[in-house]
């Protein structure tokens, strides 16, 4: 991509790195044998996909009185769980469309992870709306095909129902833009694989000869999706929001739920993107890629989106003050006060208090720090979905059904699991794809002109290193 | 093919002729078979091929098991069975004094539904929960299903003549013989025991009750000369006083009294609305103190002191002499003489009742009423209520006789008193010396297993017979299903020991033309509505009740008896006292083996499955009401009384006056069914004062918290509505409902909102123009949509509507047993009710509210709403719940896939998810062990066919993972529909009446088409006015149903 340069700019990939370096240190993951650390962590996320599996047929097998949701709480750790996944779902798109557009050049160190990220965060997030059927054999009734039962179609007016729409145009614009990404990359791993392994790179690579032509239709097709993806960024969480704001229970009927959804799900993604890559430039040794530049800068995004989502909090307290409407004022009284007191505050101090330590720039450019403050904002951010959820549904309208709930060990065992289910397909795709982007990285290694100027100056001799891995490969 | 092998088929082939040859070479080629040349399509062989394995493959995926659906279809269709169409028997519920008259609805044969027959004057269309719980004991998989002797509580089967011959042998050697019985109320059975009795002359009968009346009949023995208990006339009655009579739950006849008391109570007109005044004084809070107007609370110990302060008082003020009334709280002291006054004031129309069991107090109310002028007026001696026969004082005697080894033979028949009696260990092993034992009962139970011969009676639905509840009113019992099992009627087997000459042995149903002929010979001339023997049997039969006016009897005080103060029950003085107390479903453990009665909520208290410590609450002044002790709903305390312990769970309870503690009769079954288990036997706690047994121990030691029921069952955990108390920091009465709000505590909500309505009649034009406003602003809120109202879209044809007059509601609980045997709602069990997923589709909502520590309560009957703006259809995905034409809430089952939205959404929260497979509709039974399984069973509650006999087939059985919830009884709108259009006129109110509606005793639920205005639902809307809303008004909803403010006559002078 051509784009106007500015003169001085900072590295945004250290090291001093040359092309072809940077397709060794970025194609090098595939190619070797897995470390014990990351044999050890697939067991580990395998095992827990393997209790995700036992407790899904355990659910279906008994049925959902195995989870222990009741006539009052319908809804409980599923739902949470789900929209929680949703939201961590939203970094990646975040990072590739919209910082994309906004020309943010140095999301290309994260964009391909946190893609990828988000499609497996879509995945376990789809897997509850399933489970959570009563009769998910049935659930093909969802989708608006022609039948012979009337036919009948779905109802139109359901946020579920648009919720089925949102979430799989969310997941399908996202698979083919993280893959549409991945095609020269995977070109440049088959290039240097032999045997099986470069006939299935060649497949996935659909054939990608690096002619200009293909570069040509590459980036145009990545600008067009860039472009579908953006507004789904904001409205995948919004429609979402739906669930909730579009119903007549007090603390789910607000009109803020879209907004505060969509700042709290950049928020959580942002935070999910930061665990990841804290773990993984260390482990892929890829420190000079996902540098400290690019915690710092995904820090500032989280204590942005921090604040908005504790503005969020603190309108949704205020206008139900303003209101003056007692029973919308008890809702929200209930909500920090009442039974599930413990998880508002949880909430609140996870995702409101603790992102405001990124102020300093010592704790947003501390790896520790960012790497504890990203779990807690994701604990918090899980809180913020249940407190939604349960406390409203425990002390709804009539006095007389108002319940309480905690889970099962089925319930916590489909979390887990999930969480299982993302490791395990993150961790296979370390494996087999480089995990940054080699082709965009290469786009803007020389950015800053420190190359060719200054004490990083590429050397004569260097030059002709470059010269001599050309010719290698 | 030809061989040479010797063996030929022809002469031609023996010859071996050329043509043969040639023919038997063609034999198998494919030129033979062609039809046209090199045309052919199949060889034979080819043909065999195929049908050979075309057959084989259709075998193999024939073969798969497919469920085998016995669907047997009449040879000879029986004339008065359409299947597919109901057939309704008038009958009789009658268990021991439990009395109702019935219609018993059965499809293609079985019974599946009672109901309550209208033409009866006693109960006039009513029902209890007991009632309506009737028809699932018929299909209890504990019957007994055969004649024999009864080893380690089991029956070897023995036939019927073997039984007879050996019982027949021991009651000829000569011993005394003794029938022990619950209250009889029928006159052919009495009839037939009279019979027996007069073969053996040594034989007698011993009647008692499971709850005790003994003292209301000795009283009215020893005051008016009659041993029977009067015609209490509460719809002619402008003062009530109860002294611990639970009249509208469990006290007698709790469906006339309940009937004619709420009838008292209607508010039929905004102007000058009256209502009768109630004041129950009690020592635990009973269904009918719930209702009260005033509730006075007494120590149980104080009830004596009580009765002889209102006598000292109305005496005072009406020339009768004072007697020394023993000490009582200050507080009930000056409230009963506002009573006093009061009663004086309505002189003639007013009535005390007690459910004491101590003579003297009896006697004293008795006198009460003497002097008040209300004997022969409100209280009428001419037709007595045959309800109550039993005293347990017999049965003290009885066991002395049979510790003395002077009883060979006992025969018990539908009594328990190895379970009932307070000295139930002296009876066991006093019966234990009687020789021969025999039960009638048709299930196991405690006195049954010690017994030596089972002769099971069939069940009331299978057997003929008939009842007196009161005097000239008589009513019959017919069967509406063969015999399920080798069982025989009690009566047929007394006359068969007997040697009867009038049973007709020869005859199908023998007992049948005895009581036939017994009607012919006794009754028909009493009568002279009908002229001949059979007009009188056959209408009669049809009708189900025959009445004859009563002869106007007049009685009077029998003025030599004195009034003795110290003949009553001296109060207590230890720091707490225990009441006991029969709830409306379990009775003293009579019901607790019906699923259905154990899983309908104590109206009170909310609990299922088994009975429950009720503590009183304390209020700390600030902002916390905690149970007495510190004790939690749950918690596990030893009780002792009388130096015997048990382990019971707590409830707290609003309204339990400090320093009393109180708990159900009826817990602790040990044999016998599903009630096994549940609760605590406090039967042997009792106290036995005069022979009689008393319902409250003067002294009871509670301990501390010792553990806690892991599956404490209640429906509802909060329980108040704006209850009120002194605040400590406030200095005036302050609502302490809202105060406790955010306290981690007990309760604590925001109240006022339209859910309840409540005033005192006094201030009914107040609350009207507040409802007015209400309606207005609701009006102006719900105006306020960007969407097309679409009210006028129901504005036509038909739309339904119910109407709940809240002051009429009890809370009785009738309308939901109702409802769970209309509508297949299953059974959960009690651990699935701890987890809050009971699948009742109506629920009566209980909410206390007014003084804290003496609260009032009103009863909410609650279930889908049938909004026509309802949230629940516009969330759901798949379209499976969706709106009628005709303004009703639907259902598809097929098309739910569960997700659960509309439940959250529903504000009512009247949606039932089926959490797991309830009805045990898959095909698998390996997800079914957390469903509800009766103790020792071998299979899921409804996977057995017998109890699923019970089903209605009009109403889908409902399978794992679908919601479902109130559907006003569709299935009985399109029937009604149906023969409206059949007879081509409009549909008409009688048409169509909802399962809760019939069942109600009071008239409280009116259901009917909205859109015409003559229909008594429109009306009664329209009476009521402003009074008349819909719960959660202001969202918007626009619910089908509507509720009537609760009005309650409280005297506000009471306690000031």
């Amino acid at each position: 991509m051509s784009q106007a340069v500015a003169p001085v700019r900072h590295v945004l990939i250290e090291g001093n790195k040359s092309y072809h370096n940077i397709t060794e240190d970025l194609s090098s993951p595939t190619e070797k044998a897995p470390s014990r650390e990351w044999i050890i962590a697939f067991s580990i996320a395998a095992a827990f996909l393997g209790l995700y599996v036992f407790a899904v047929c355990w659910t279906i097998w008994k049925g959902i009185g195995s989870w222990n949701l009741n006539r009052t709480i319908n809804w409980g750790w599923d739902i949470t769980n789900f929209v929680w996944w949703i939201g961590i779902g939203h970094a990646g798109t975040l990072i590739s469309a919209i910082l994309l557009i906004f020309r943010q050049r140095w999301r290309t160190g994260v964009n391909r992870a946190a893609e990828a990220m988000t499609i497996f965060a879509v995945i376990c997030a789809g897997q509850f709306p399933l489970i959570h059927m009563g009769r998910l054999w049935l659930g093909f009734f969802i989708f608006p095909f022609p039948n012979t039962r009337g036919p009948l179609w779905p109802n139109f007016n359901s946020p579920l129902l648009w919720d089925v729409f949102a979430i799989s145009t969310y997941f399908s614009v996202s698979l083919l833009f993280w893959y549409t990404g991945l095609v020269p990359d995977l070109a440049t791993v088959r290039d240097r694989a032999s045997g099986f392994r470069r006939k299935m790179y060649e497949i996935f690579s659909f054939g990608w000869t690096g002619s200009a032509k293909h570069w040509q239709r590459w980036e145009s097709l990545s600008l067009i999706l860039a472009g579908i993806s953006t507004p789904l960024v904001l409205s995948v969480h919004t429609i979402v929001s739906f669930d909730f704001a579009t119903s007549v229970i007090p603390g789910w009927h607000t009109t803020i739920f879209p907004p505060y959804f969509v700042a709290g799900a950049i928020f959580s993604g942002f935070a999910m993107v930061q665990t990841l890559m804290v773990i993984t430039r260390k482990v892929l040794k890829l420190e000079e890629y996902i540098t400290l530049n690019h915690i710092d800068s995904m820090n500032k995004v989280i204590v942005l989106t921090g604040t908005i989502v504790g503005v969020a909090y603190l309108t949704e307290l205020f206008i139900a003050w303003y209101s003056g409407y007692i029973y919308e004022q008890f809702a929200f009284y209930n909500r920090v006060f009442g039974i599930y007191w413990w998880a508002y505050f949880g909430m609140m101090f996870c995702n409101v208090v603790s992102p405001q330590l990124f102020w300093s720039r010592k704790i947003r450019r501390s790896i520790w720090w960012t790497f504890f403050l990203s779990i807690v904002v994701n604990i918090g951010m899980w809180f913020e979905r249940f407190v939604i959820i349960a406390t409203t549904l425990a002390r709804d309208y009539l006095p007389s059904s108002w319940s309480y709930y905690s889970p099962t060990w089925v319930e916590i065992s489909l979390f887990s699991g999930t969480l299982g289910l993302f490791f395990f397909l993150f961790l296979i795709f370390t494996r087999v794809a480089p995990v940054v982007a080699i082709a965009e990285v290469k786009h803007i290694l020389k950015v800053a002109g420190s190359q060719f100027v200054g004490k990083n100056a590429t050397t004569h001799d260097g030059h002709s290193t470059v010269q001599v891995n050309k010719e290698e490969n | 093919m030809h061989h040479d092998n010797g063996i030929w088929v022809s002469t031609e082939d023996l010859n071996k002729e050329e043509s043969f040859l040639q023919a038997a070479e063609k034999e198998f080629s494919v030129e033979n078979m062609a039809e046209t040349d090199g045309n052919w399509t199949a060889s034979r062989r080819d043909f065999l091929k195929l049908m050979g394995f075309g057959l084989g493959a259709a075998t193999l995926a024939a073969s798969c098991e497919i469920p085998v659906k016995k669907a047997i279809p009449y040879v000879t269709k029986p004339d008065d069975i359409v299947p597919g169409v109901a057939n309704y028997f008038a009958s009789s519920f009658v268990n021991g004094g439990d009395y109702c008259a019935v219609l018993v609805k059965t499809r293609e044969g079985r019974p599946i539904k009672i109901e309550g027959n209208t033409l009866s004057s006693v109960t006039s269309g009513g029902t209890s929960a007991r009632a309506q719980a009737q028809v699932l004991s018929l299909y209890d998989t504990r019957r007994i299903k055969n004649a024999g002797t009864i080893e380690n509580a089991e029956v070897k089967a023995m036939s019927w003549k073997d039984l007879d011959s050996k019982v027949k042998g021991q009651l000829q050697l000569g011993g005394n013989i003794r029938l022990i019985t619950n209250t009889l109320i029928s006159p052919t059975s009495k009839k037939a025991l009279a019979e027996f009795m007069e073969k053996y002359p040594n034989s007698k009968v011993v009647t008692y009750d499971p709850v005790s009346s003994a003292a209301l009949l000795a009283a009215n023995q020893q005051c008016f000369g009659v041993r029977g208990v009067p015609t209490y006339k509460f719809g002619e009655a402008d003062v009530v006083v109860s002294f611990d009579a639970d009249f509208l739950g469990t006290w007698i006849s709790p469906i006339e009294y309940a009937r004619d008391y709420a009838a008292k109570r209607k508010i039929k007109s905004m102007k000058g609305a009256t209502m009768s005044r109630h004041y129950q004084v009690e020592g635990k809070m009973t269904l009918t103190g719930s209702n009260a107007d005033n509730r006075i609370q007494i120590k149980p110990s104080e009830l004596g002191a009580a009765i002889c302060t209102l006598y000292n008082e109305v005496a005072a003020k009406l020339g009768g002499s004072a007697i020394s009334a023993p000490a009582l709280n200050d507080k009930a002291k000056a409230a009963l003489k506002k009573v006093a006054s009061e009663l004086v004031a309505n002189q003639g129309k007013s009535l005390v009742v007690s459910g004491s069991n101590n003579i003297m107090e009896q006697v004293i109310v008795n006198k009460i009423n003497d002097l008040l002028g209300n004997i022969n007026t409100t209280i009428e001696f001419g037709t007595i209520n045959n309800l109550r026969q039993g005293d347990e004082r017999d049965m003290a005697r009885l066991i002395g006789e049979m510790s003395a080894g002077q009883v060979q033979v006992a025969i018990v028949w539908g009594a328990n008193p190895a379970f009932e009696l307070p000295n139930a260990q002296q009876f066991r092993d006093a019966f234990a010396k009687v020789n021969t034992r025999i039960s009638f009962a048709g299930t196991m139970d405690e006195t049954t297993a010690l017994c030596t011969h089972s002769a099971p009676a069939s069940h009331q639905l299978e057997s003929w017979g008939d009842a007196e509840p009161k005097t000239g009113h008589y009513s019959l019992i017919q069967p509406t299903i063969a015999p399920l099992f080798d069982t025989r009627q009690a009566e047929h087997s007394l006359l068969e020991w007997a040697d009867s000459p009038n049973l007709n042995r020869q005859d199908d149903q023998p007992y049948y033309q005895y009581l036939k002929s017994h009607w012919a010979s006794d009754l028909f001339g009493t009568q002279s509505k009908y002229s001949t023997p059979t007009a009188f049997w056959d209408m009669s039969l049809h009708d189900g009740v025959f009445e004859m006016p009563a002869a106007a009897t007049t009685v009077s005080f029998n003025s030599g008896i004195s009034l003795n103060a110290a003949a009553v029950t001296q109060p207590g003085t230890s720091e707490i006292e225990i009441a006991f107390h029969e709830t409306v479903n379990i009775g003293n453990g009579q019901y607790a083996h019906n699923p259905w009665l154990q899983e309908m909520p104590d109206p009170l208290h909310r609990t299922v499955w088994g009975n429950y410590l009720s503590i009183p609450v304390e209020w700390d002044g600030v902002n916390e009401i905690n149970g007495w002790k510190g004790l939690n709903d749950g918690d596990n305390v030893e009780v002792e009384v009388n130096g015997q312990k048990l382990t019971c769970t707590v409830v707290r309870t609003f309204g339990q006056l400090p320093g009393t503690v109180a708990i159900a009769l009826g817990g602790g079954r040990e044999i016998g069914g599903c009630g096994v288990g549940f609760g605590v036997n406090v039967n042997p706690w009792l106290p036995v004062d005069g022979g009689l047994t008393q319902y409250f121990a003067k002294e009871a030691k509670v301990s501390d918290k010792v553990g806690a029921d892991k599956k404490f069952a209640c429906v509802q955990y909060h329980h108040t509505m704006g209850v009120t108390a002194m605040g400590k920091e406030e200095g005036t009465v302050i609502n302490a409902d809202e105060k406790t709000l955010g306290n981690k505590g007990f309760q604590g909500a925001l109240t006022d909102r339209s859910i309840i309505f409540q005033v005192n009649l006094n201030e009914l034009p107040e609350l009207a123009e507040k409802m007015s406003e209400f309606h207005k602003e609701a009006k102006h809120l719900n105006e306020q949509t960007l969407y097309p109202d679409r009210t006028d879209f129901y504005g036509t044809g038909l739309k339904w509507g119910m109407y709940i007059d809240l002051n009429s509601c009890i809370g009785c609980g009738a309308c939901q047993v109702a409802c769970v045997s209309e509508n297949n709602v299953p059974v959960v069990g009690k651990t699935e009710v701890h987890r809050h997923h009971e699948m009742t589709w109506l629920r009566i909502d209980r909410y206390f509210y007014g003084d804290l520590e003496n609260p009032k309560v009103v009863y909410q009957p609650m279930m889908c709403q049938h909004c026509d703006n309802a949230p629940c259809e516009n969330v759901c995905p798949v379209n499976a719940t969706n709106h009628s034409m005709e303004g009703i809430n639907q259902m598809a089952y097929n098309r739910c896939i569960g997700t659960r939205y509309c439940a959250n959404n529903c504000p009512y929260k009247v949606r039932r998810f089926n959490w797991l497979d309830y009805t045990t509709a898959d095909t698998w039974p390996a997800n079914e062990e957390q469903v509800f399984w009766a103790e020792g069973d071998e299979k899921p509650f409804y996977a057995d066919n017998l109890v699923r006999m019970v089903l209605n087939p009009d109403v889908t059985v409902r399978s794992r993972g679908v919601i479902e919830k109130c559907s006003f009884c569709i299935q009985r709108i399109q029937e009604g529909k149906l023969t409206a259009k059949q007879e081509n006129r409009a549909v008409l109110d009688n048409d169509i009446r909802t399962a809760c509606q019939t069942a109600c005793p009071t008239g409280a639920i009116v259901f009917g088409n909205l859109n015409n205005p003559d229909s008594a639902v429109s009306k009664a809307r329209k009476e009521m006015g402003p009074l008349a809303y819909k719960v959660l008004e202001e969202i918007n909803t626009r619910p089908g149903v509507e509720y009537s403010a609760k009005v309650h006559n409280t005297n506000e002078e009471m306690f000031s």
